[in-house]
């Protein structure tokens, strides 16, 4: 028996010749909220498809539950909520009816009073025809259908898509609930405040390939690091020029730098012209993200 | 899966009383002109064409056959078209499948509750049209000497439903394995109008009578035979046979790919 919720070993997907996901190994551990993060084109999709049995793996395995997707896809669904990316919803179906008729289709009895709560709090009115709802209010629909069985995996393609600040973060509020009840939330997201705020781990995919997986406070850690200095007399361009340190700018008597490594020597080299202050703000998932992709594509900025 | 076939009916009550009072109209013209118009269409009985094409139009038999008992299921083909294609494809090209394959149903009782639910709305209309046209037979029988009963009336309609659950089955394989809804319901028009014309130009072109095994349409019988002999119960199995022999195959086709929108069987096929 499998101790991970998600586990996809070797996982690739084609579609005809086009790359979907390649050598995709990932596992999610039971009650984490895991975040998936990747540009449009990725994988993401492609990757919760396949847990969903919605597409099948053109090679490699995919389980969840310790259940593989592929043949144990009716047991896996009756546990898991499922938000897609691109909602679509039957236009001349009034919100509460298309709710009514998903939660008749899951095995687990739906707690009415929670789908009500659900209403409320993310300001839904279900008695409208889908095709008078807005994409926000749609959006919400599906964030209902996902959330109102309290189902044990949640897979949330993009779940704060299209909808206000607000409402991103009563959403974000569910995951955090639904992480305290020791469920476990699998999601990806552009919004990458976001995944930082609730997520325990995430997993960056690029160009169909699974690149990083890490804890979120680790990854953030052990990437660069920001350094401001407030010096007393600005000392030469090139001072901070050496391994392991970059320099992004200077502004008034502040000298901005980035590094991994060689910090010592950066207080050795700027102690002579007088520091008067310093300051490290944090480096954000969203820079760190940035700087994975950075280095895909041009060999890093920190090497 | 009795709630999915439950949402997928009630989806299509609409249809169901749209059709049903549509084709019974249409019947309904033809049956009530016919004491009015018999001598006329009697006439036009001896035109070649007519006769070549099997259109018998110098009894009331003939002439409700030809007109009603016909043109229901030939109307009603373009309801089948329409939604046989949109059931898998249409609901694919447009998204709205995704979160009822997120449900935990297998792929057979999605395909199979669409089935049942086409097979359903199909014979509602029909029965509807069946017995509107039925009720006009017997107000006309006042002023007209007719044999035809009430009961031969709505079976001869109704007896238009295994040719209709042939295409529509036809419409769900399609649905299931051509890449995007666009593309089956053209190929089934193609389909369906290629039938019809095959089983009648081999009506009147000798040389063609090889085509006729091949038209769906030379095993639904709207002559006075039908009247006059009953359903023939051969033809009911070979067309209902066709219906699910196209039914395994779209079972089949859908069961064993991805679900994607435009593409193609071999793009779709996960190996």
């Amino acid at each position: 028996m499998s101790d991970h919720v998600i586990q996809t070993e070797s996982l690739t997907v084609y579609y005809g010749k086009h790359r979907g996901i390649i050598d995709v190994g990932l596992s999610v551990r039971p009650g984490e909220v895991f975040g998936f993060l990747g540009p449009n084109g990725a994988g993401k999709t492609t990757t919760q498809r396949v847990l969903m049995d919605i597409i099948r793996p053109t090679s490699g395995s995919a389980s969840i539950f310790g259940l593989d997707c592929r043949k144990d896809g009716v047991a896996i669904r009756k546990r898991v909520g499922y938000l897609p990316g691109e909602l679509s919803l039957y236009p001349n179906m009034r919100g509460r009816n298309f709710l009514k008729m998903l939660a008749s289709l899951q095995e687990k009895k739906v707690d009415q009073s929670y789908r009500r709560e659900l209403y409320e709090r993310l300001d839904l009115d279900p008695t409208r025809k889908m095709k008078e709802y807005s994409a926000g209010n749609k959006q919400k629909i599906g964030i209902v259908a996902a959330f109102m069985g309290k189902p044990d995996l949640l897979i949330l393609d993009e779940p704060t898509s299209g909808l206000d600040p607000l409402v991103q973060q009563t959403v974000m509020e569910l995951v955090r609930e639904a992480k305290a009840e020791g469920r476990t939330v699998f999601f990806s997201s552009h919004i990458l405040p976001e995944v930082q705020a609730v997520c325990d781990r995430v997993g960056i995919i690029r160009k169909g390939q699974l690149i990083k997986v890490e804890r979120v406070d680790t990854l953030t850690r052990q990437q660069f690091k920001r350094l401001h200095l407030t010096m007393r007399a600005m000392p030469p361009a090139d001072i901070f020029a050496f391994q392991g340190v970059t320099e992004t700018g200077r502004e008034d008597n502040v000298i901005q730098l980035e590094y991994t490594t060689g910090l010592p020597e950066v207080m050795v080299r700027a102690a002579p012209f007088g520091i008067e202050d310093i300051d490290t703000p944090p480096v954000t998932l969203e820079e760190i993200f940035l700087a994975y992709y950075d280095r895909g594509s041009n060999g890093g900025s920190h090497a | 899966m009795l709630d999915l076939l439950r949402h997928e009916l009630q989806s299509r009550i609409g249809a169901i009383i749209g059709w049903g009072i549509g084709l019974f109209a249409f019947g309904a013209m033809y049956i009530s002109i016919f004491p009015e118009a018999g001598e006329q269409m009697a006439e036009l009985a001896d035109l070649s064409i007519y006769q070549a094409m099997g259109i018998e139009l110098g009894s009331f038999e003939g002439f409700i056959g030809s007109t009603v008992v016909l043109f229901i299921p030939i109307i009603l083909g373009i309801y089948i078209i329409i939604t046989s294609t949109q059931t898998l494809a249409g609901e694919e090209d447009d998204g709205t499948l995704e979160l009822v394959l997120a449900m935990p149903l297998h792929r057979w009782q999605i395909v199979s509750v669409k089935a049942i639910a086409l097979g359903v709305t199909s014979f509602l209309i029909l029965v509807i049209a069946g017995l509107g046209n039925g009720l006009v037979l017997n107000a006309i029988k006042a002023s007209v000497e007719v044999d035809v009963t009430f009961l031969q009336l709505f079976t001869a309609v109704v007896n238009g439903w295994p040719i209709i659950m042939a295409f529509a089955m036809m419409g769900l394989f399609f649905s299931a394995y051509l890449p995007s809804r666009r593309i089956a319901s053209l190929t089934l028009t193609v389909l369906f109008i290629g039938s019809y014309l095959a089983e009648n130009v081999a009506g009147y072109v000798s040389s063609l009578d090889n085509l006729k095994p091949f038209s769906l349409f030379t095993y639904f019988d709207s002559s006075t035979g039908v009247f006059q002999n009953g359903v023939s119960s051969e033809d009911v199995f070979l067309l209902l046979g066709v219906a699910l022999a196209f039914f395994v195959l779209a079972l089949l086709s859908f069961n064993r790919r991805n679900v994607t929108v435009g593409a193609w069987p071999w793009q779709r096929s996960p190996g």
